[in-house]
C-alpha cells in the first residue's frame, strides 16, 4: 500500500514550528534538505573541505540553539543563509592566509556536465583544460576576491539565488549586490583570461 | 553581467563530497549536539537561552564606550577617597599623627623604625640575606 503522507514536503514553516514546540526529528528534515545546498555555500567560500564540515556542524548547531527566535520574519531558508554567511566570513577573518585546498573528493559528476564539456571540447585553447587544474586555478581566482565578493559570486553565479534575495541575506541592497558582482567579475576575468580565451 | 566568467564557475557546482557524506553529517551531527550539551557551561546555556528570546536586541557601540568611561571615573574616585583616608605618615617626632598611640600600650608593639618613644633610626636592623657570602669556607 502507498504511504501519501509520507511523500508529501513539509514546509519550512511547520518545520520550524515543531522544532520550536521541543520536536527534534523536525530539525534533522531541515539538516537534510539544507545540508548540501550550505555545504556548497560554505565550501565555495573557503574552498577546504575539512573546514567546510566543521563550519556546518557549527552553523547548524547555531541555528538549532537559536531557532526559538526565529520569528519568521524572513523565510527560513535567508535566515540559515544568513547565519552561514556571517559564521563563515568571520571564520575566514580568523583564519590564517596559508589556506589549504583539498580537491581530492570532488564529485565526478562534473564530467557529464553540458557546461563543463562545452568548455574543454570546443576548437579552441580551452580543450586541453585539464579538470583538477581548472578547479585549482578556479579555487585561487576565489579566493583572491574579498570575502564580501566572494559571498556575492558564491551565491550568484555558483548557487544560482536572485539579486533580490542575495541582498537580504547579506544585508545589503540589490544595487550594491549587482556592483559587487560587476568588480568581482572583472577581478575574475584577469585571473582567468586563458581559460577564458576563444 | 560577463557570461563566460559566469559559465566557468558554474563548474564548480560539482565540488561537492559523495551523497554518503550527508548521510554520515547527521550522525555526527546529533553528536556533536550530545557532546555540546555535556561541555557547556550552565551559565553560557541560560545566556544563550536568554539572548534567543530577544533576537533583534544589540549593544549600541557607544554603550562599551560609556561603559568603559563609567568604570574609568568610578575607580579614579575610589582611589582620590583612599588617599584622602589615608593619614599622613610622618616619622617626625613632632608629628600629630605619632601621639595617637600611647607609648606604653601600642607602641611597644611597633617595629623599632616607627616607635615614636625612640629617636629616628636609619640604620637597618638585620643584615640582608643577599650581602651574605653564597658558600662558607
Amino acid at each position: 500500500m502507498a504511504e501519501p503522507e509520507a511523500k508529501e514536503e513539509i514546509s519550512d514553516e511547520d518545520l520550524v514550528a515543531r522544532t520550536q514546540g521541543g520536536d527534534p526529528r523536525a530539525f534533522d528534515v531541515l539538516v537534510r534538505k539544507y545540508s548540501s545546498r550550505l555545504y556548497g555555500l560554505v565550501y565555495n567560500m573557503t574552498s577546504n573541505h575539512e573546514d567546510t564540515n566543521d563550519l556546518l556542524q557549527d552553523i547548524f548547531s547555531k541555528a538549532y540553539r537559536s531557532i526559538k527566535g526565529f520569528r519568521g520574519k524572513s523565510s527560513f531558508y535567508t535566515w540559515l543563509h544568513t547565519i552561514a554567511t556571517n559564521m563563515t566570513i568571520n571564520f575566514l577573518k580568523k583564519r590564517s592566509r596559508n589556506y589549504r585546498m583539498s580537491l581530492d573528493d570532488v564529485d565526478s559528476g562534473v564530467h557529464n556536465d553540458p557546461e563543463f564539456i562545452e568548455l574543454t571540447s570546443g576548437p579552441d585553447a580551452r580543450r586541453e583544460v585539464n579538470l583538477k587544474e581548472l578547479q585549482q586555478r578556479l579555487n585561487e581566482a576565489m579566493m583572491k576576491l574579498s570575502n564580501e565578493h566572494r559571498a556575492v559570486v558564491t551565491m550568484f553565479d555558483i548557487q544560482g539565488m536572485p539579486h533580490a534575495e542575495i541582498g537580504k541575506i547579506l544585508g545589503i541592497s540589490e544595487g550594491t549586490v549587482r556592483s559587487r558582482l560587476f568588480y568581482a567579475h572583472r577581478q575574475l576575468q584577469n585571473y582567468l583570461q586563458e581559460f577564458l580565451a576563444a | 553581467m560577463n557570461k563566460d566568467v559566469h559559465k566557468l564557475l558554474q563548474i564548480k557546482r560539482y565540488e561537492m563530497p559523495s551523497s554518503d557524506y550527508f548521510e554520515r553529517f547527521l550522525d555526527e551531527f546529533h553528536d556533536r549536539q550530545r557532546a555540546d550539551l555535556i561541555n557547556r557551561p550552565t551559565l553560557h546555556i541560560f545566556f544563550e537561552r536568554l539572548m534567543s528570546f530577544f533576537p533583534d536586541f544589540q549593544v549600541p557601540r557607544l554603550a562599551y564606550a560609556g561603559v568603559a568611561v563609567a568604570a574609568v571615573l568610578f575607580s579614579a574616585t575610589i582611589l582620590s577617597s583612599q588617599k584622602e583616608a589615608e593619614p599622613a605618615r610622618s616619622f617626625a617626632l613632632n608629628s600629630p599623627a605619632v601621639d595617637v598611640l600611647p607609648v606604653s600600650q601600642g607602641a611597644q608593639r611597633l617595629p623599632l623604625s616607627m616607635r615614636a618613644d625612640l629617636p629616628p633610626h636609619y640604620v637597618l636592623e638585620t643584615r640582608p640575606v643577599s650581602y651574605e657570602t653564597p658558600y662558607s669556607f
